[in-house]
């Protein structure tokens, strides 16, 4: 027999990669577990918090203290100004998905490197760019898929704590809390390429890249209220829109020249 | 056409050259036994012919081609070390997946064949975690059959098989070859490797020390008189003085007469001459594994 060497070119490449890695998300636990986190969490938040009465004992010195809680549906998305204040609803909202997200990429990654799968992706692929940009895309579907869960429980939570839906009485309209999630959803991309670069350098180390990519959303944990506020506009989109992907390109290099570059095994 | 070939290929782990300058070719078609000691560079030169660790120097072709090239690549199965599979995945999941990676139209197809040529149908919803040492083994070589590569690179693929799983392994590589598939195998079972062998490259410390075809490693290994007698000892002392090299195998307890001689003509001169009554007496030829090892020894 005779080698069939046949050109497979970047499309035919990349559309088998993303076959393998969307089929592979789906069949993964993992990926069921983080979903139903993202969904159960802020009910979770906003039904135990209604409970707690806006007060709650210091177990230090005994005194009963006044806790800033959710008062209003829309604070489990975001605040309306972009500052970050030190509370529970600026600690405790949407903005937690960008960690699990992260560890979700890591995981993700990591498992390719800790079975060895990668012998069997990179022994028929010389091209390394098909597999990061593929995981960048299904990676950012699962980061997507992640938010919207969380916004349907955030309703779902606001419900059942009888909280406010009032828009307007969080500084924001409903124009600018559609703004808000595109801005969101769109920011995950920047905590996907770092985790995704992270898992990469980490390979088999996946403490590493867990460690390494919490340590990176600390530091970028500040900027995400002032990149997405609650109350939106065109800028704030755009800027998400077009830096996002940017940010993801750039890092996406960055993985590929990594992965050219050091051994895979 | 050539389907491998390497030269002067280096690859340094540090202060170490785990590869140093080795220059290889296997023929397309052949069944390439490389055989080299722990460590001796195989799985590292295995390794880069895969793309999975970068060359510090040097080149690799595969048909004529370089290894990095995408068009090449796609015709490559590996086994390297372990099985490279999701462990909390069931093996038709597992395979659903590299079916997928090789672009494969009729997956399930595919999946059935492979996994009936290394007889593991029946393990197909197992989880691949769950299969034993020599189950995995077998589900390795199915992963690298998908797809009919025109090249397999096998890593040790014999260890953990029992005999059943060793002939079936016999029977398909050999199979394969036929049809024209080239195939890189490396295994410390020699004995095994000496019944498909078409070719052998014997590496030591990151150099190849010696390429052959089977028939060159026929010609080269030695024919000899293997002899039981009373007394050894002597049998041994007489024997030198007139036939030349002759040693003890401490494995069988036999001397060995080497030489242009016979077993008639050993056995006739110990007793005719010394009286010495030979009990059991044969000629054989030297295996791979005792010119492997002979061969180690001479380096050393």
């Amino acid at each position: 027999m005779n080698a069939k060497l046949q050109n497979n070119n970047f499309s035919k490449r990349l559309k088998t990669m993303l076959k393998v890695d969307f089929r592979r998300m789906f069949t993964m636990p993992t990926v069921w577990i983080m979903l139903g986190v993202s969904l159960a969490l802020p009910i979770l938040i906003l039904v135990m918090t209604s409970f707690m009465g806006g007060t709650t004992v210091n177990p230090q010195t005994g005194v009963e203290e006044t806790v800033e809680t959710f008062t209003n549906v829309w604070q489990a998305i975001g605040s309306a100004g972009g500052a970050m204040a030190m509370d529970l609803t600026s600690m405790c909202n949407i903005n937690l998905l960008y960690f699990l997200a992260a560890i979700f990429v890591c995981l993700f990654v990591g498992e390719d490197f800790r079975s060895g799968y990668v012998k069997n992706l990179f022994t028929v692929r010389s091209k390394k760019l098909d597999y990061v940009l593929s995981k960048t895309i299904v990676l950012f579907v699962a980061a997507v898929g992640m938010f919207v869960l969380y916004f349907v429980g955030a309703m779902i939570g606001g419900g059942i704590a009888g909280l406010s839906f009032d828009v307007a009485a969080v500084g924001a309209t409903a124009g600018g809390i559609v703004a808000c999630m595109i801005s969101k959803v769109f920011f995950a991309l920047v905590f996907v390429s770092i985790a995704l670069t992270l898992a990469v350098v980490g390979k088999q180390r996946l403490w590493l890249s867990i460690l390494g990519s919490l340590a990176a959303g600390m530091l970028l944990f500040t900027m995400i209220p002032m990149m997405t506020p609650l109350n939106s506009g065109a800028f704030n989109v755009v800027l998400c829109v077009l830096g996002g992907p940017l940010f993801a390109v750039g890092l996406g290099a960055v993985s590929n020249v990594i992965l050219n570059k050091t051994s895979l095994v | 056409m050539n389907a491998i070939e390497i030269r002067n290929l280096t690859k340094t782990f540090g202060e170490k050259r785990a590869v140093d300058g080795l220059n290889m070719t296997v023929p397309q078609g052949a069944i390439y036994g490389f055989i080299g000691e722990n460590g001796s560079g195989k799985s590292t030169t295995e390794k880069l012919i895969c793309g999975l660790i970068q060359p510090s120097g040097g080149e690799i072709k595969l048909w004529g081609k370089d290894y990095r090239d995408q068009t090449v690549r796609s015709q490559i199965g590996v086994l390297i070390e372990a099985p490279g599979c999701y462990p909390n995945y069931s093996v038709w999941n597992n395979m659903k997946l590299q079916a997928a990676n090789l672009g494969i139209e009729n997956e399930d197809q595919e999946i059935r064949r492979v996994l009936h040529l290394v007889r593991m149908d029946g393990a197909a919803s197992n989880k691949f975690k769950n299969c034993s040492l020599g189950m995995k083994q077998r589900i390795g070589i199915a992963f690298a059959l998908l797809g009919n590569p025109a090249l397999l690179v096998l890593d040790e693929p014999i260890n953990g098989l029992d005999a059943d799983g060793m002939r079936i392994m016999r029977e398909m590589l050999t199979n394969l070859s036929r049809r024209g598939t080239t195939v890189l195998i490396s295994s410390h079972i020699l004995g095994e490797l000496e019944k498909i062998a078409t070719h052998y490259g014997i590496i030591r410390g990151g150099k190849m020390l010696r390429e052959m075809t089977a028939e060159e490693l026929n010609a080269n290994c030695p024919t000899f008189v293997a002899l039981k007698t009373d007394d050894m000892q002597k049998a041994r002392a007489i024997l030198e003085r007139a036939f030349g090299r002759v040693e003890y195998d401490e494995d069988h307890g036999e001397l060995r007469v080497f030489g242009k001689t016979t077993a008639e003509d050993v056995a006739k001169y110990l007793f005719e001459n010394f009286g010495i009554a030979v009990s059991e007496i044969r000629t054989a030829k030297i295996n791979l594994e005792e010119y492997y090892i002979d061969l180690m020894q001479e380096g050393r």
